[in-house]
């Protein structure tokens, strides 16, 4: 649980949020858009919706 | 083949929505169970008498908490209003706690002692006959219902079980003898607490009635101790700056 | 529109009803409007409490402080919940192209939950209450709810692996983690020990500061993610359907998803701003709830976008409107909500009605404006037939939509007001209003207040009646059955 407390500095938490969210944002994002292949397979998901009748 | 890749994508996807809703929890709600300086260190804070106890669980089962906080904010109106801002102690012992998120009407964390026990018990009776304007309930039953504290040692036993320090053996009422002085010891003793409950309703007949053990007795004994266990004036203003 | 696919699929009825399991839907779907009118007149009557005491009559049972809890269990699980259960069913079953995991256990959660709905009612109406908003079910009922909702967990993973579809649609994304979530958040908030087995009396396990943060936990959470999340599910499947095109970009709800489960579940110690918790957890809350705002106005830009192209459609269709309209208050409600999240506007903001506001133009004009959208897509697919009347739909638009703004206005001015006369002082440094003075100058806007409800609660009564027209010369599955089983 040691490793907990250094969330816990008033300091700290604002920089660890912001990294955390930033880093798993561009991961996120490199995975969505990195690749046209990819983002024409998942765009195409869209339609499911519409082909169910 | 190909049934066994979507079973695994199913798996990534649950096993990735778990971690990521659990992250915030973890990070924020876990480390005050292990830090020393959520609590502040401060005397007097004790655990409730078995008629304030009983007064307490009217308090929830009215729902006198969605219009009524406890829980002072370190503003200059609100100091002047209700007094020293709330401590992370004086709820210590408040399962489950009653800090309130509306104030319909005003904060309560520090009412004891404001009013007298008539004004109280007529307030809560009939609280338009002390102020007009006021747009509480009525709460006539509680004059009229006696208390039932026949399972009061059923419920210092629960609290017992969560950490309160009340005492079921010797060696526990020598610790609480020790830690909050033997008058306060001997209310938190549970083989006593329907002596003690009946004693206190008496001594201090909070319902202005000293013929009956009413609902309202409890309560306003409730009331009357809220806020009144920390001495402030032994502290030095910015004692407690550290512990936000 | 709806008419014109409803006719088609009409042709193959049999087919569609073998495959997919309906009568739960039509079950939830009928409760949702039972819960949503019986919350909804609870609400207005305890709103009309607080303008007219003497409405309390003297009565226990009915006093506001008992009302209040039989209001948000009503409108959130029983309005709400029946809902998701009845949308999610459907679109779990449509996206994958597979009947439910079991029906047996279907069925098992529509009367689990209404149980459930009925007792936290009438617990808390006798006075049984753990004190804990949104969570005043007492223990045996919380078990009851873990039961149902382990079910309804085992149900929908069932039929996500049941799929005939290789892709998991998003909408299933956002539903998958609404119910972990809220299997998470109820186990660790209604940790409670009970006096005895046989009491309904229990002490959360926690006390004070911890008690707290653990309650906002669940408090925010409940909000993020069943009256957020789970609909934004329903959003994803019912507005491209409603429009007749696909959402406007996959790739932004995949985004969308990831960012809103993550950071939501951050936010919670914003409840507690200035409170008794360590200033970390609150500031770092605060950000969190900054950061919410991009994915939320996405996610509403996303939907929004879909019609582009074919903006006519709010012109021409009334259910189009409940759910355009109900993504223009998310939007609004999620922009709200981070500024109210700083720690100088929280100042003057809580305690007030201005949180109620708040609440309300969230649940009022999102998750129930979406609900109602998708309820009148869904009403004509489960019953094969088309809406009894689309007037009556439009004028439940409207009907909601001043209930709502007479609602946020006199919420946000009487909040407000409270903030700033609480801390307002005179020339000699002295408190310039007594609290009693701030309640009583709150008056007309209570009056305000509950005609906005009552506003909103006579559209749901529309809706009633309507679906009960609809449903009346509608046929359901067991009708079109008969004839084979007969031959």
């Amino acid at each position: 649980m040691e490793w907990l407390m250094w969330f816990t500095k008033f300091e700290n938490t604002k920089p660890v949020s912001l990294v955390i969210f930033f880093v798993l944002f561009c991961g996120v994002m490199v995975y969505l858009y990195g690749s046209r292949s990819r983002g024409e397979k998942l765009e195409n998901f869209k339609n499911i919706p519409l082909q169910d009748d | 083949m190909k049934h066994d890749n979507i079973e695994r994508n199913l798996g990534i996807l649950l096993v990735l929505t778990m971690l990521a809703i659990s992250a915030g929890g973890l990070v924020e709600i876990v480390p005050l169970f292990f830090i020393k300086e959520t609590v502040e260190n401060v005397e007097g804070v004790r655990p409730y008498s078995p008629l304030e106890l009983r007064g307490r669980d009217i308090y929830v089962r009215e729902g006198c908490y969605l219009c009524h906080s406890q829980m002072i904010r370190p503003f200059r109106d609100e100091a002047l209003r209700y007094g020293h801002y709330s401590l992370a102690a004086e709820s210590k012992y408040d399962h489950p706690f009653q800090w309130g998120s509306k104030r319909t009407g005003p904060d309560l964390a520090r009412v004891g002692g404001k009013y007298s026990n008539d004004w109280q018990t007529q307030h809560l009776n009939a609280p338009r006959s002390l102020v007009p304007q006021s747009v509480m309930p009525n709460y006539p039953w509680l004059l009229k219902t006696d208390l039932d504290y026949s399972d009061i040692e059923l419920r210092m036993k629960a609290l017992r079980t969560t950490g309160v320090p009340y005492s079921l053996t010797q060696a526990e009422y020598d610790r609480n003898v020790k830690d909050f002085g033997e008058d306060v010891a001997k209310s938190l003793h549970i083989p006593d607490a329907e002596k003690n409950l009946v004693a206190q309703a008496q001594l201090g007949n909070y319902d202005t009635d000293p013929g009956k053990l009413s609902e309202m007795d409890a309560l306003v004994s409730y009331l009357q101790v809220l806020g009144t266990m920390v001495d402030f004036k032994k502290y030095d203003d910015d004692y407690f700056v550290k512990f936000r | 529109m709806a008419t014109a696919s409803v006719a088609t699929s009409g042709v193959n009825v049999s087919a569609v009803s073998e495959q997919y399991n309906y009568d739960v839907i039509r079950k939830f779907t009928i409760m949702t409007l039972v819960w949503g009118a019986i919350g909804m007149f609870v609400g207005v009557y305890i709103a009309s409490e607080l303008a007219y005491p003497f409405l309390n009559f003297d009565i226990p049972y009915i006093t506001f402080g008992r009302l209040r809890p039989v209001h948000t269990g009503a409108v959130i699980f029983g309005f709400g919940g029946s809902a998701l259960f009845a949308t999610s069913y459907y679109v779990v079953q449509r996206t994958c192209q597979a009947r439910l995991f079991s029906d047996g256990m279907a069925s098992f959660t529509f009367w689990g939950w209404q149980a459930i709905i009925v007792c936290a009612a009438l617990g808390n109406v006798l006075g049984y209450s753990q004190g804990r908003e949104y969570a005043e079910m007492e223990w045996p009922i919380d078990l009851m709810i873990e039961v149902v909702w382990v079910t309804y967990l085992i149900i929908f993973v069932g039929t996500l692996m049941k799929r005939k579809q290789p892709h998991i649609y998003v909408a299933n994304w956002f539903y998958l983690a609404f119910i972990l979530a809220t299997a998470l958040l109820h186990t660790f908030n209604n940790l409670a020990v009970p006096i005895s087995l046989f009491s309904m009396k229990s002490y959360s396990l926690f006390s004070g500061a911890q008690d707290a943060m653990t309650q906002w936990w669940y408090g925010h959470n409940a909000v993020g993610f069943f009256l957020t999340a789970a609909f934004l599910g329903m959003m994803y499947y019912f507005v491209p359907k409603q429009a007749g095109r696909p959402v406007y970009s996959y790739r932004l709800s995949v985004l969308h998803f990831w960012a809103i489960i993550f950071l939501y579940m951050w936010a919670g110690a914003h409840h507690l701003h200035w409170t008794a918790i360590p200033d970390w957890t609150s500031t770092l809350a605060a950000t969190f709830s900054i950061m919410l705002l991009l994915p939320s106005w996405g996610g509403m830009i996303n939907g929004i976008l879909t019609l582009s192209g074919a903006w006519d459609k709010l012109r021409t269709d009334p259910v189009m409107r409940f759910l355009i309209v109900a993504l223009s208050f998310y939007g609004m409600s999620t922009f709200e909500g981070p500024m109210m999240s700083l720690k100088d506007v929280n100042a003057l903001s809580h305690y007030t009605d201005w949180t109620i506001g708040h609440v309300h133009s969230g649940a009022l004009g999102w998750v129930a404006m979406i609900s109602f959208g998708s309820l009148y897509h869904l009403a004509p697919r489960l019953w094969n037939t088309p809406m009894y009347s689309q007037k009556l739909i439009n004028v439940h638009f409207w009907l909601a939509t001043i209930g709502i703004l007479l609602y946020i206005v006199a919420m946000w001015i009487s909040g407000i007001m409270q903030g700033l006369m609480w801390r307002a002082f005179d020339d000699f440094g002295n408190l310039q209003y007594s609290f009693v003075e701030s309640v009583a100058a709150a008056h007309p806007f209570y009056v305000m207040r509950a005609l906005g409800g009552a506003f909103f609660l006579s559209g749901m009564l529309l809706m009633c009646y309507n679906m009960y027209k609809t449903i009346r010369k509608g046929s359901t599955e067991q009708q079109v059955e008969v004839s084979p089983v007969a031959a």
